[in-house]
């Protein structure tokens, strides 16, 4: 228990800012084994954050470029832009062709990815240690010059709606799914969904990529985060010299993710022609992600419904043989988020009786606090996962990303798990009052419907 | 683990972020190998090929002759065990497969001493994580328990007591079966699992290799008297093996699994004895009707290899250049050049008995003909044309190169090593592995391709709505068509 475990070593090089974290609220009740993720950071001068962590543990290095932009940003009209434009960065630029960059990667022994969400949009590789300058080459010649075709943009918007059509279109409550932002916020930016609709995607021009890239792919509004088997005075200089010309973009807008107060639960029955059963959905409004309150919630989900001793497993699914399967989580965005809870109604069983069970439960976190038992769980299932979770470095990289644009906080990765170990059994019973209340949900059940009777969405 | 709450998650609420992306399109400037994608030649990359070495595990067997073989690595202060007994579907009674199944998914069920629900909240108060499975169609039934280091002995000791004791309780198999059937109701409706459940089918007839899930009336029928059998015929020491990955030394984790399984007592390990496989004799065309389905998955293969076969490095090979990932042909023809995909793979395996070939993808129905005149257009040139040299040269780049990533992945070091335990390869095989793959020429490629991928027993299975796409179908074949989850 007293070790200290280092995955990462800190260098002390540059100007080792930031890492000014969020103190843990309280002391934790025991100690937890010392792991720590050792990070610099330095800002270079056209503003972008620049994150380095040593680690010789494997030889390979992993990058993580972490853009401040996600649907979020998006207007009314053009949803699904951010996501289109995301694979628009794998179209070539000055110097890397079309595909090369993809192509570099696989070849040499590679992975890689890019990803967007509602907040931010994520490009990352992991290479063997010596291809490091490849990694880098590749990620500042897309953020100085990326190159915008119609015809690049034609053949992505393909891709995209294809990948719409698999992910929703023709997936048993795709359609609920999507609607159920919709219906959840108030709130355009986190309204509509990521993947946006046909129209939106099919109005999208070579002018509004071109305008996207200017506002949100700028070095300010960036994140490099690096991670691996590397001397970090090398990497450093390479990121210079590849990184330190791209120009400095004024400030992008701000968007206002402020949802207005809920005062009555929102619901809707829909019907699926994919679907075979009955599905209900069910999300309460929660604060933004780095609230405090979220440790509590994310403690109260996974005693409610996170693997077979839960809750609600072992009520709906176990005794009651209610439900073919049911899960969910507490999101954590930059703005507002949810407790989301999903679940499939066994044949020949109700959705009214599965939503009344449910509640039953979420009254019991009201009234008892929850067993000690749970709260061990809770600590320790999230200890177990944080370790899983930064074993690799493409991990680590990511992660570091994902704060510093979420909440403008790196050190998360090392004081998260103190946050969770802070909870007692008396906050939970506290946000289950608080934030799991009729009046602050929204459900969508969604009925199977007969495929002739159905016409599916476009 | 409790595939049902997982699935649930990932098909219920994947909202949020969207994977995206890889690509590449066509340019005159580039070699026609690499046709779809434009190399500018100005990428810094490294010539080498960086080297590694795996970490080579430490064996040790129980007194009870239980082997145990470990990867040390103090790196964090977590640990997984997986434990293999062999046996698996394959061992299935011929009227009963699902059973091996179904004797590992009732183990955490509940044991002479705890009741299902207490294993799931002891387990869960220490934050350890414990499955058990064997499909119908494997060779072995894989328990795989793991946690916090400073947790291990007690983990251990619950994990040994599922393990060893199961009860089989009679209320819990009927809870089980109720469960099972209504989710095989829900997975079925999911084209993916549809196009898997067909394939099978023509690949396998017969063989106990074409089940994905047990028959539904076997299932119905087994009695805890036939569970009770089996563990008592495959679940012992001298039948397994305990690959160990995580914060132990040699020295610790013996004594730590002499004190968990140290006396579980040996039995007459079951000798395991494959039922004769009958290769398909004709290329099929089978469409399951989905109505109202805005794809078709297509699903195109055949009858691969036995994962000791001389032919592996050379299938790997060609995979790779194949459907191996983005950088290969079906990816860039359908996908970048065409844009009829998201995403279009191929794969191949193989283990105790002949796997697949496969080449897969998910198009939107108006675009079925065009996608699959290109995927089968694929399947020919890469038998019938040597692949060009560079091209050969970047996938056996990529497969070497990828190694290195290799090393920060316990899953993939532990199934390195669950391989060469099961399939009897040499102790330096992962060491050569480098240089097998080095050693592959284009005619070797060109000859997998041609024997694997033969036009003449080639099964094509498309799951779709019949209106949109039997008639495209019907350029291949006679197309014989059953409806969607039956």
């Amino acid at each position: 228990m007293n070790r200290a475990v280092r995955i990462g070593i800190c260098a002390c090089l540059a100007a080792a800012v930031s890492a000014s974290a969020a103190e843990p609220r309280s002391t934790p009740a025991k100690p937890v084994a010392t792991v720590r993720v050792e990070f610099t950071e330095t800002t270079l001068p056209n503003g972008l954050r620049v994150q380095l962590v040593e680690d010789h543990g494997a030889p390979v290095i992993a990058v993580n470029v972490a853009y401040d932009v996600g649907s979020r940003n998006e207007r009314r009209g053009r949803t699904g832009f951010a996501h289109l434009f995301e694979h628009m960065m794998f179209k070539g630029s000055s110097n890397v062709g079309d595909g090369e960059h993809f192509y570099q990667v696989f070849s040499n022994g590679g992975s890689m990815n890019g990803t967007t969400g509602n907040d931010l949009t994520l490009y990352f590789e992991t290479l063997p240690a010596n291809q490091l300058e490849l990694a880098l080459f590749l990620e500042a010649d897309r953020m100085r010059s990326l190159e915008i075709t119609q015809k690049k943009l034609d053949n992505q918007r393909q891709a995209v709606q294809e990948e719409r059509r698999l992910r929703v279109d023709n997936q048993p409550y795709g359609a609920a799914d999507e609607h159920f932002d919709e219906l959840f916020y108030s709130n355009f930016a986190y309204q509509h969904s990521t993947i946006g609709s046909m129209d939106d995607l099919n109005a999208a021009s070579v002018e509004d990529v071109a305008q996207f890239f200017k506002t949100y792919y700028a070095p300010n509004n960036a994140v490099l985060s690096v991670v691996g088997d590397f001397k970090p005075d090398e990497a450093m200089a390479l990121i210079r010299r590849y990184f330190n010309d791209i120009p400095r973009q004024s400030e992008p807008p701000t968007v206002d993710l402020n949802e207005p107060e809920q005062n009555a639960e929102r619901r809707e029955t829909m019907t699926d022609a994919l679907a075979r059963a009955t599905q209900v959905q069910i999300a309460y409004k929660t604060p933004a992600g780095n609230a405090q309150d979220l440790y509590a919630l994310r403690v109260l989900s996974s005693v409610l419904q996170q693997g077979d001793s839960s809750r609600l497993y072992q009520t709906l699914n176990k005794e009651k043989e209610l439900t073919v399967s049911l899960g969910g989580f507490v999101d954590e965005r930059i703005g507002p988020g949810g407790l989301y809870i999903g679940a499939t109604v066994r044949p020949g069983k109700k959705a009214e009786d599965v939503e009344a069970a449910i509640y039953e439960e979420i009254e019991r976190l009201q009234q008892q606090p929850i067993a000690e038992w749970e709260l061990e769980k809770a600590k320790n299932t999230t200890r177990y996962g944080y370790l899983q979770s930064i074993r690799t470095a493409q991990a680590r990289a990511t992660m570091l990303g994902t704060y510093t644009v979420k909440f403008n906080d790196p050190n998360l990765i090392n004081t998260r798990v103190a946050g969770f170990d802070a909870v007692t059994r008396e906050d939970v019973r506290r946000v289950a009052k608080q934030y799991l209340q009729a009046k602050n949900r929204t459900v969508i059940v969604t009925n199977p419907a007969p495929p002739a009777a159905a016409t599916p969405g476009a | 683990m409790k595939f049902s709450i997982l699935a649930c998650g990932g098909a219920l609420f994947a909202w949020g972020a969207l994977c995206g992306a890889q690509q590449p399109a066509a340019d005159s400037a580039a070699p026609d190998s690499l046709k779809g994608v434009e190399l500018k030649g100005k990428a810094p990359v490294n010539p080498q090929t960086l080297r590694v070495v795996l970490p080579r595990a430490q064996e040790a067997t129980l007194s009870n002759g239980l082997r145990v073989a470990l990867i040390e690595d103090h790196k964090l202060p977590t640990f997984s065990v997986q434990l293999l007994l062999t046996g698996g579907g394959l061992d299935d009674p011929g009227n009963q497969h699902g059973l091996a199944m179904v004797t590992a998914s009732l183990l955490r069920e509940g044991t002479a001493q705890r009741t299902s629900r207490q294993i799931a909240e002891q387990l869960a108060t220490l934050g350890g994580a414990f499955s058990a499975a064997a499909s119908p169609s494997s060779g072995e039934t894989s328990i795989g328990f793991g946690g916090l280091s400073d947790k291990a002995p007690a983990i251990f000791a619950l994990a040994a007591d599922i393990v060893r004791n199961p009860a089989f309780p009679e209320a819990e198999l009927q809870k089980y079966k109720s469960r099972f059937v209504s989710q095989l109701q829900q997975q079925r409706i999911q084209p993916g699992f549809a196009a898997q459940e067909e394939f099978m089918r023509a690949v396998y007839g017969t063989h106990p290799a074409s089940y994905v899930v047990p028959p539904e009336k076997v299932l119905t029928d087994l009695t805890r008297a036939d569970l009770e059998r089996y563990h008592k015929a495959h679940y012992m020491p001298n039948n397994g093996i305990a690959l160990v990955y995580g914060d132990f030394t040699l020295k610790t984790l013996v004594q730590e699994l002499e004190r968990a399984f140290g006396n579980w007592s040996q039995g007459a390990a079951p000798k395991l004895s494959l039922p004769a496989l009958q290769p398909p004799s004709k290329a099929r065309v089978l469409l399951v009707d989905r109505p109202a389905s805005v794809q078709t998955s297509l699903w195109v293969g055949g009858l691969g290899i036995e994962r000791r076969n001389d032919d592996y490095f050379a299938l790997l090979v060609m995979n790779h250049i194949l459907g191996g990932g983005p950088a290969s042909r079906l990816f860039i023809n359908l996908r970048e050049d065409k844009g009829y995909t998201y995403g279009v793979y191929s794969v191949f395996n193989g283990s105790r008995f002949p796997g697949v070939v496969l080449a897969s993808t998910d198009v939107r129905s108006a675009v079925t003909d065009g996608a699959l005149q290109e995927l089968m257009g694929e399947l020919r040139r890469i038998g019938a044309e040597p692949v060009p040299d560079q091209e050969l040269k970047n996938a056996k780049r990529a497969l070497i190169g990828g190694f290195a990533l290799s090393l920060e992945s316990p899953q993939t070091l532990i199934s390195n090593l669950a391989t060469q335990k099961i399939y009897n390869l040499p102790a330096d095989y992962w060491d050569t592995y480098p240089q097998r793959v080095a050693a592959i020429t284009a005619a070797d490629v060109q000859r997998v391709a041609k024997k694997y991928y033969d036009a003449g027993k080639l099964q094509i299975v498309a799951v779709g709505d019949s209106k949109e796409v039997k008639k495209v179908l019907e350029k291949y074949g006679t197309v014989e068509t059953q409806g969607a989850g039956n």
